[in-house]
């Protein structure tokens, strides 16, 4: 009865995370975007369910890229890791031990960010080296030069995200471990059912601020979106999914987008999502206020080049070590 | 060999762009040369949208070479149109009626308005501020409509003939009230998003000090425009053409040379257009819109300069038997691709198309050198 | 109605090709989209640049010989079902550009669009208007819906 009763749990609150980040690109893009741009915007359920579904139903074709297999499976990877993800965080999952730890959510972002350096690297669009146009003309400047795709270039980024551009994401995590005490996931949800949520505390505010930046950082929202901007990279490592392919991009995007939230509200509201719960409700609140917010403000804000990146970054990151620095206090 | 030359710089790859890409909007092939993600050197081919306009006017009837020039541009048509008339009216000694001296000019400064809200909307975009480049294309619809209204065409109203204008645009009164409410909703609203674009702390962070052309390197390069006036050379062709004689309006300088002069530069002049619109409309002179009494002749090559909303148009032919013969043009952004080059270098490569559009360029308008291929 | 037509009719995404016209279309159709007067997005219609992403292209300009090569490439990447637009006089008949004097051929335009790709819908018009450009896209939708 009891492991019905746990199964029901896991797979309900998979069912719900999903249907609800099927919504979220619609929501920001018809409520926030649509309605700070004074225009009606398109349908709520169009960019995040019926696009998807559309793609499924195109041509499958071979992307252009060295290795054509690996590089169509990256999504449905990515998409997975996020999944796991999203299982370690229910309660009923907090038998895995280690597994169920904030360590282990570092190493599955990780690996999502890692997706992109492989996309990036396969990638060869069309849309820059293999563009059919008579460059070597005669006088052109520096013919010898190795020429390099956008995307390419997208991998140098994603690097660089890895590296420490992601950063304040990571630090965030670690003000809930240095106020609880504990790296199980179990312990830091006991610790605010008993103590109240840690988001009410010095330490919490300062690292909700910090988690909030690195969650549109590692989303690539406008202004942080060094991966995939329109001024050089166009989409960067997406370019050459196509098809049931690039639904699955739509997905992750959507349900990372869900995933990041509901960690938040573990980590620092002490709400593990399970559906059998009725504070799951909470969860929903701040996976629909997280995108709402990013999306304000990635409509007022251009794009940031390094320039701009490095020191937003760096102050973030030396706001979140703050924050744990606040929490032994 | 030196090592220690200051400007000494290693090309690690090369990123080509285009022709197709959501920054340039239209076909042009750019080559960055980078090292890491700073652009050392940059190519802009030209020649992409070669359709030999110059040449298919040769040997044209004067005023439908007139018309076809309006085809070169679709964004600066009416400028086209007015010089290649100009060109026309000088070598035939005919005499513009005063009040269509006033609409042309009232249609140059419409067309300046939109041109202008163009070029910042597509700076936006290119800055990533989506939502200000929205509003700048919602505030843009204000004299597109305009222009619908006088011209009866969104784009290519072809408002000038030779000797007048096109009855089709004759102002009146309604038309006057239209343009006087579209004036001051123009006023309304670019003055809200001046104001809110000036202050923006982060737009301004992200192009102060970016694509920087020098006084010196402006000059050097043969810049025009407001390309120039954004380096702090107070030039402007307008305040020398007789046409521009009535009206009292200020030349907008800036000092940086930077992105963000080059954006303020067009920030402000756009007031300035609305107040010679303005003017116009209030000293509009009664009287014919066309003079009709004009006889053809054979001429030798006449030539006209213009200041467009991109800088300086050159237009020039010689007419025989009534048919234009030697036709040449030479557009604005021709002046400025050098100054475009320049710009990207030292930045990093998100800057560099930033660089590339902060000179207003046009390649539909450019585009009239053939490239030749190695064989 | 089936999901799938269903699906396809409720998100189009868009590109655009510009292969060397005046620039007129280029902007009005950037207008139709950008733009909150015309908006496009809300009848479904989304800007894409990314021809992997894309189901309907629209063209403009007569197509100079050396955007040749890219609009057909670019035609090619484009997963089926697709469907192509031609906005503008230039990208119907070749425009003012294309018969330079009677019947003597431009050397310079290898246009119009249907000569090298093939065009399922045509929008008329020097410059297109942004309402005939969403009225296109329409005419051209039910070749989509209908696709296997």
């Amino acid at each position: 009865m009891n492991i019905t009763y746990s199964l029901i749990g896991v797979i309900g609150t998979l069912v719900v995370a999903f249907i609800v980040s099927l919504l979220l690109p619609g929501i920001e893009r018809k409520f926030i975007h649509a309605r700070i741009q004074q225009r009606v915007g398109p349908p709520i359920t169009s960019p995040g369910i019926m696009a998807p579904i559309k793609f499924f139903f195109k041509q499958t074709i071979s992307p252009n890229s060295p290795m054509p297999g690996l590089y169509n499976s990256l999504p449905l990877i990515s998409l997975i890791v996020i999944m796991v993800l999203l299982v370690i965080l229910i309660p009923e999952m907090y038998f895995l031990g280690a597994f169920a730890s904030v360590i282990a959510i570092v190493g599955l972002l990780k690996v999502e960010e890692i997706m992109y350096m492989f996309m990036g690297s396969l990638s060869k669009s069309i849309l820059s080296v293999r563009m059919p146009f008579p460059d070597m003309a005669k006088g052109a400047k520096h013919p010898e030069t190795p020429r390099t795709f956008l995307e390419e270039l997208s991998t140098l980024r994603a690097f660089r995200l890895i590296a420490f551009g992601s950063f304040p994401v990571y630090i965030a995590l670690f003000v809930s471990v240095a106020v609880t005490g504990s790296i199980y996931l179990a312990d830091i949800v006991a610790y605010q059912q008993q103590n109240g949520p840690i988001l009410f505390t010095v330490a919490g505010a300062l690292g909700a601020v910090v988690f909030f930046i690195g969650y549109m950082i590692l989303l690539n929202e406008y202004p942080f979106a060094i991966l995939k901007t329109k001024a050089d990279v166009i989409e960067g490592p997406y370019l050459e999914y196509a098809a049931k392919y690039r639904s699955y991009v739509y997905l992750t995007r959507g349900f990372l987008m869900f995933v990041l939230a509901t960690l938040f509200a573990t980590l620092f509201l002490g709400i593990a999502p399970n559906i059998l719960n009725p504070s799951f409700i909470i969860t929903l609140v701040v996976a629909l206020l997280f995108p709402m917010i990013m999306g304000v403000m990635s409509a007022f804000s251009p794009i940031f080049t390094y320039k701009q990146f490095y020191p937003t970054v760096a102050a973030v990151s030396i706001l979140g070590v703050l924050a744990i620095v606040a929490a032994f206090l | 060999m030196d090592d220690n030359k200051p400007n000494q710089t290693v090309i690690e790859a090369e990123v080509p762009m285009g022709t197709v890409h959501p920054a340039a909007l239209e076909p042009y092939r750019v080559r960055l040369f980078v090292e890491d993600e700073i652009v050392r050197d940059a190519e802009i081919t030209v020649g992409v949208n070669h359709r030999g306009v110059e040449r298919i006017m040769e040997g044209l009837p004067v005023e439908k070479a007139n018309s076809l020039t309006e085809k070169i541009c679709g964004i600066c048509s009416n400028s086209h149109i007015w010089n290649s008339c100009l060109v026309g009216e000088k070598a035939l000694d005919i005499e513009v009626p005063e009040r269509a001296q006033y609409i042309r000019i009232i249609m140059e400064e419409l067309e300046r308005l939109h041109s202008h809200c163009l070029y910042l909307a597509h700076g936006n975009e290119v800055l990533g501020h989506g939502t200000f480049s929205m509003r700048l294309f919602y505030i843009r619809e204000t004299v597109m409509d305009l222009l619908g209204m006088i011209g009866g065409n969104r784009v290519q109203y072809g408002a000038s003939i030779l000797g007048g204008v096109r009855p089709r645009c004759e102002l009146d009164d309604n038309r006057i009230q239209q343009l006087k409410d579209g004036m001051d909703l123009m006023e309304e609203r670019l003055t809200a998003f001046a104001d809110r674009f000036v202050s923006d702390p982060m737009i301004m962070s992200r192009i102060t000090n970016v694509g920087v052309i020098s006084q010196e390197d402006a000059i050097r390069l043969a810049c025009t425009g407001p390309t120039l006036r954004a380096t702090g050379v107070k030039k402007d062709l307008r305040t020398e053409m007789k046409e521009y004689e009535p009206f009292d309006f200020e030349v907008i300088t800036q000092d940086g040379g930077d992105v963000k002069s080059q954006l303020l530069v067009r920030v402000f002049e756009i007031p300035e257009s609305i107040k010679i619109i303005r003017q116009a409309i209030r000293d509009l002179p009664e009287g014919p819109i066309t003079n009709r009494s004009w006889e053809m002749k054979d001429t030798p090559l006449t030539k006209s300069y213009i200041e467009v909303p991109r800088g300086t148009l050159y237009h020039s032919y010689a007419l025989e038997d009534g048919r234009v013969r030697h036709c040449v043009i030479r557009t604005p952004s021709m002046a400025n691709i050098g100054a475009m080059q320049h710009a990207c270098i030292g930045h990093h490569i998100t800057d560099a198309q930033l660089s590339i559009v902060q000179c207003d360029p046009c390649f539909t308008c450019t585009d009239r050198a053939i490239q030749i291929i190695k064989i | 109605m089936s999901l799938k037509s269903y699906s396809r009719g409720r998100a189009v995404h868009v590109m655009l090709v510009y292969t060397g016209g005046c620039n007129g279309c280029d902007i009005e159709i950037v207008n139709c989209i950008l733009s909150p007067k015309f908006d496009a997005e809300q009848y479904k219609v989304f800007l894409t640049w990314n021809p992997r992403e894309a189901d309907v292209l629209v063209v403009t300009g007569p197509v100079t010989k050396y955007n040749e090569g890219p609009l057909r490439e670019i035609y090619q990447a484009i997963p089926e079902p697709k469907a192509v637009v031609a906005a503008g006089a230039c990208a119907l008949m070749g425009g003012v550009y294309k018969n330079c004097h009677g019947d003597i051929p431009s050397e310079e335009i290898a246009g119009p669009v249907d000569q090298i790709i093939p065009v399922d819908a045509k929008v008329p018009g020097c410059a297109v208007r942004p309402q005939d450009i969403v009225a296109g896209l329409v005419s051209a939708l039910p070749l989509l819906l209908n696709a296997e």
